[in-house]
């Protein structure tokens, strides 16, 4: 049940997202018709209403928003890797989004500052969007 | 045509909170609900409408029939967990006002001490406003899954903007245990100080033990009834002079990270219309029960609601505001922090007891009573008032 509960992350609207991430892209959702980007994904552009989207590649260029360091008590799949930072970035297209920390500790991270997409695998396996300092 | 004044609390009752109450929640509801009926002098017969959280495992229908209610001509559920305790009462006012309902039941029972935690996928209870998508599980696969997390996020940022320090926090934990400590039912009652505070074990660094809510099994129920019934009955009634709710921009459940401004909460939209309606001001405010599920939301919620400027929150707790003779003494029961986490159900109950004049830390004379909701998720206030 629990471990279940590790890839139950927002349904369909997702799945392009998870992919990108599974060949080492950020890609996000934009609208075809009026162009704004979207993040969390969903059917419907809130700009001008268009159901017409793409999932169009991102710059991998952010700057961190926050950050917690994850203790116990966690998910059975992450009780060995206890204390972990996770991030809030904003990404140059104006869209934020979340990931963990590669390349560097959560006692690196500094508000504000700039950050690069990288991938590295969530403990079920899948190659997923991370994060690095520039 | 307003809800104001319409309607109003005249019976309120909770069990003792545990860490294992030893009973299923559907027992517990109508344990707390026969005392609720009971503190009103009413019967389960004048019941004629219902409201509950979504998230309540317990449907309406299973409480009517146990209690006897001939017919429920109202009922009706709100969701987002915390968020939607006030918007639970302010719907009951709302359906009485539009002469839907004249006597409505309001109930919440939950074993989130022994029965499992949402976040782990071990509890009976789903929210069905939020079934399909899962919102507060957007980012699993980084192990981002727990509301303290969701919570840590949003406060590391609002401290760094505002200038306020884990020490502020620390001061929102020593009020409410505080409070607390004269509370025989509250869960927590040995005094702490914020060296206690800082010295408690990261959750999630930012935030710490100190800085979250109980794990409570618990149980409360509310009765509000029309203006015209209650004032023949057994308490005081505490009228609800204005009630609303609050969703703000693009919301995503605890996750609401993905909006401009970055920290404004769902509560800044529920406090204008809940001001607006009341015509009232926070400074005509003497007593307040504000959502506590983690330190950082009472912060958030002295700014939204209009008793400091942002980044005045911090000088405001340090001075001991929240605390009684302080500015705005605040969750006066001991709160989700100190007594127990029923999903706001107890600070409704305790906003009750300050315009009868019952509380255990009673501010004297106080005509006005603020309640809030967790502020994390859409939201709801509500402003109760004395005769």
């Amino acid at each position: 049940m629990a471990d279940d509960f590790v890839r139950r992350t927002g349904g369909a609207d997702w799945i392009p997202y998870w992919e990108a991430g599974r060949r080492r892209e950020l890609r996000f959702q934009r609208c075809t018709d009026c162009g704004l980007w979207r993040h969390p994904p969903g059917p419907m552009c809130p700009r001008c209403t268009s159901m017409r989207s793409e999932w169009a590649r991102a710059s991998g260029r952010a700057r961190l928003v926050s950050w917690v360091v994850v203790h116990p008590p966690v998910l059975p799949a992450w009780k060995e890797r206890v204390p972990f930072p996770v991030v809030l970035v904003e990404c140059e297209e104006g869209v934020r989004t979340m990931g963990g920390v590669v390349g560097a500790t959560a006692a690196d991270l500094r508000m504000d500052m700039p950050m690069v997409v990288d991938f590295a695998p969530s403990p079920d396996g899948d190659l997923v969007p991370q994060w690095r300092p520039a | 045509m307003s809800l104001r004044d319409k309607a109003a609390i005249v019976g309120v009752g909770q069990l003792p909170f545990a860490k294992d109450i030893g009973r299923s929640e559907d027992v517990t509801a109508l344990e707390a609900a026969k005392l609720a009926l009971e503190d009103a002098g009413l019967r389960p017969s004048d019941v004629d409408g219902m409201m509950k959280w979504s998230i309540q495992v317990t449907s309406e229908n299973a409480i009517a029939r146990a209690l006897g209610v001939p017919n429920l001509r109202f009922f009706g559920e709100v969701g987002y967990g915390g968020g939607g305790g006030c918007g639970v009462v302010g719907h009951a006012a709302a359906g009485i006002a539009a002469g839907m309902a004249r006597c409505v039941l309001v109930y919440r029972s939950r074993n989130r001490g022994s029965g499992g935690r949402p976040w782990a996928g071990t509890s009976r209870e789903r929210d069905q406003s939020a079934a399909d998508t899962n919102e507060t599980a957007l980012f699993a696969p980084y192990g981002f899954v727990r509301p303290v997390d969701q919570v840590a996020m949003f406060a590391r940022r609002f401290l760094h903007e505002r200038g306020y320090t884990t020490r502020h926090l620390g001061w929102i934990a020593v009020a409410m245990r505080r409070h607390a400590s004269n509370n025989p039912i509250a869960m927590m009652r040995e005094p702490i100080t914020v060296e206690d505070h800082e010295r408690s074990r990261f959750i999630s660094d930012p935030l710490r033990l100190l800085d979250c809510c109980l794990e409570t099994d618990g149980a409360a129920a509310v009765i509000v009834v029309a203006a015209d019934l209650a004032r023949d009955l057994k308490q005081k009634p505490a009228y609800i002079m204005a009630a609303s709710q609050g969703m703000g921009p693009r919301n995503v459940t605890m996750n609401n990270f993905f909006k401009d401004p970055l920290l404004e909460s769902p509560g800044a939209y529920a406090a204008r219309d809940l001001w607006r309606m009341a015509g009232v001001s926070p400074r005509d405010v003497p007593v307040a029960q504000l959502y506590d599920a983690f330190t950082p939301l009472v912060l958030g919620s002295l700014e939204e609601y209009g008793f400091c400027k942002a980044g005045e929150a911090g000088d405001f707790v340090s001075d001991h505001g929240l605390e009684i003779g302080g500015r705005l003494p605040t969750n006066t029961s001991g709160g989700s922090l100190s007594e127990a986490y029923v999903h706001g159900i107890n600070l409704i109950i305790e906003a009750t007891r300050q315009i009868r004049g019952t509380s255990l830390n009673q501010v004297p004379g106080a005509k006005l009573s603020l309640v809030t909701s967790g502020n994390m998720v859409p939201t709801g206030a509500l402003l109760l008032r004395g005769d």
